[in-house]
């Protein structure tokens, strides 16, 4: 790895020699002051890499599919149900056990745990707005589903739609509440209830976005060709950024500005849960979403062109979707261990050295415990191999991981007040 | 007088020779035996993880039979992967097809296949474009 010496004073501008688009962009800092620091010499590929992670946040948006996206009443009475305990069957379980704020919307628990354990490993809820797809296996297409689901999954809540919706109609605040955001007192139907109070979480869900990071203002430093800004970033951090985006190709699924493509791998982390059996992954997703009523081309999404389930409506269930989980945002990663579906990898140093280390000859291997003639038939990915990386690139690795953290404070619920 | 006759009727019923075939404005083209295939996506580009479609016009080489159906898939040669969308192709006006739902979910090469079915035999076409 070579680096650019970032001039201290104006005759040491000869110094600076960036390739490609990045002399481009950088040209006009040499003959500039700026502070001690260095940039490496990105090439044109890997700035091109580097910028499609930006810039952050997106731009606001609401989900057509949901009427009460984006309005301020629905996103009170979501962020009311989602630390309500009433929602599940023992009134001590919320959506907030699992994905508690402080935690960054996680548990820090290998896998969740409501009423009872289950099999997957709780993911943060930022950035849930940006995403195509919802669970690690993506057995929903929008968030309000994916939201009503965990209520009615017996180890989680344990709820059912009458008792979910018997709750909203019978306590005057959450009434209130529910008037205020849809406009009209919960009706008779408890199914149409229950998915107008998983619009309600989503609404508050999709509020729930990460900050800036270090990483951010690199990058938009490199967008804007502004060097001092540049050379604030760690330099072990810029080292890990490009194995990031080059020889890691790590940024082919972590890809855009949340570093997620929104699709499905497998990794080769084991598949056979605790419980016993072999967790599918996306293929029982797949199955799971087609057969739910509550998915975007059914009668409870809002958008009446039905645009928005494209994605449903092609999706194939193939036999490589057998053992495949969602990619996941990296945003917050450094927050937000244990990682992988099932909690599987304790810390950021042991996932880097799974991908360093990974045996090509383990993927798919749940296949033939599925059936053995389905092996042969399923293309072998030739994108993971092992990166064999050394300690330190690792170290660079994990420290460029660490600069996706915002730092920004642990949110709190917003004060209980009375309705109307 | 006859012959004429003959030769006009073979015109109306035989689809038009490839030299005949206009093709689509501003697509690009990929050729087999029996057939030359045009096709431009929609939106013209394309962008990584964002669905898109793809319009078409197959045009038979001269004494080749009228295609009776087009698949239109994905692949990454370099990851021996494919698409996680499977791709529905239906006939739309001006002898066209409009194949739906495609994605290309990762940045790099993906090859474009074309499977056209005609007198019982499908010709296999592909052509390459890189996503960044």
């Amino acid at each position: 790895m070579s680096l650019v010496r970032l001039p201290f004073t104006t005759h040491h501008s000869r110094l600076v020699l960036i390739a490609g688009a990045a002399l481009a962009l950088l040209a006009p800092w040499g003959v500039a002051q700026s502070p001690t620091g260095f940039v490496l010499d990105f090439s044109e590929a890997e700035l091109r890499m580097i910028l499609q992670h930006g810039p952050w946040p997106p731009p606001p948006a609401t989900d057509p599919s949901n009427r009460v996206s984006g309005r301020p009443d629905a996103i009170a009475l979501g962020e009311r149900l989602f630390f309500e305990p009433r929602l599940s069957t023992s009134n001590t379980v919320s959506c907030a056990t699992c994905h508690d704020p402080e935690k960054n919307w996680t548990d820090g628990r290998k896998v969740a745990a409501g009423l009872a354990e289950v099999d997957r490993n709780t993911p943060t809820l930022l950035n849930a707005r940006t995403q195509r797809w919802f669970g690690w296996d993506g057995s929903n297409d929008n968030l309000w589903s994916q939201s009503t689901r965990p209520l009615l999954d017996p180890r989680e809540m344990g709820a059912n739609e009458r008792h979910v919706a018997r709750l909203v109609r019978q306590d005057a605040e959450l009434a209130c509440r529910y008037e205020k955001a849809f406009g009209a007192r919960p009706s008779d139907d408890d199914e149409a209830v229950l998915v107008d109070v998983g619009k309600a979480l989503a609404a508050f869900q999709e509020t729930l976005v990460s900050g800036r990071t270090p990483f951010d203002a690199f990058r938009d430093a490199l967008a804007k060709g502004d060097r001092e800004a540049a050379t604030r970033y760690p330099m072990d951090a810029q080292r890990g950024l490009r194995i990031f985006v080059g020889q890691g190709n790590c940024s082919l699924c972590h890809f855009g500005p949340n570093f997620t493509n929104g699709e499905f791998h497998e990794v080769g982390i084991p598949v056979f849960k605790k419980t016993g059996g072999v967790d599918w992954g996306r293929y029982e997703g797949i199955k799971k979403l087609r057969a739910s009523r509550f998915n975007l081309l059914g009668k409870y999404n809002d958008d009446a062109a039905r645009a928005p389930g494209t994605s449903t409506r092609y999706v194939a269930l193939q036999p490589q979707t057998f053992e495949q989980f969602k990619v996941p945002t990296l945003r917050n990663v450094a927050l937000t261990a244990p990682y992988m579906h099932n909690g599987h990898l304790a810390t950021l140093p042991d996932v880097v050295r799974h991908y360093s280390t990974i045996d090509p000859t383990l993927l798919h291997v749940a296949h033939v415990y599925f059936d053995p003639l389905v092996a042969d038939a399923v293309p072998t990915d030739t994108l993971l191999k092992p990166l064999k990386l050394t300690p330190l690139q690792i170290s660079y690795m994990v420290a460029f991981l660490e600069t996706l953290t915002d730092g920004n404070p642990p949110r709190k619920p917003a004060p209980a007040a009375a309705c109307p | 007088m006859l012959r004429a006759i003959a030769l006009v009727l073979s015109l109306a019923v035989v689809p038009a020779a490839a030299q005949d075939c206009p093709g689509l404005d501003g697509a690009r083209k990929v050729e087999s035996e029996r057939y030359v295939l045009s096709y431009r996506t929609q939106p013209a580009k394309l962008a990584v993880g964002q669905h898109f479609s793809v319009e078409l016009m197959i045009c038979p080489r001269n004494g080749q039979p009228a295609p009776d159906g087009v698949h239109v898939d994905g692949f990454m040669p370099e990851h021996n992967h494919g698409m996680n969308y499977r791709a529905a192709t239906k006939p739309a006006e001006g002898g066209r097809y409009l194949a739906e739902g495609l994605m290309f979910h990762m940045s790099g090469k993906w090859d474009f296949i074309f499977e056209v079915r005609g007198g019982g035999k499908t010709d296999r076409m592909t052509h390459s474009v890189v996503l960044q």
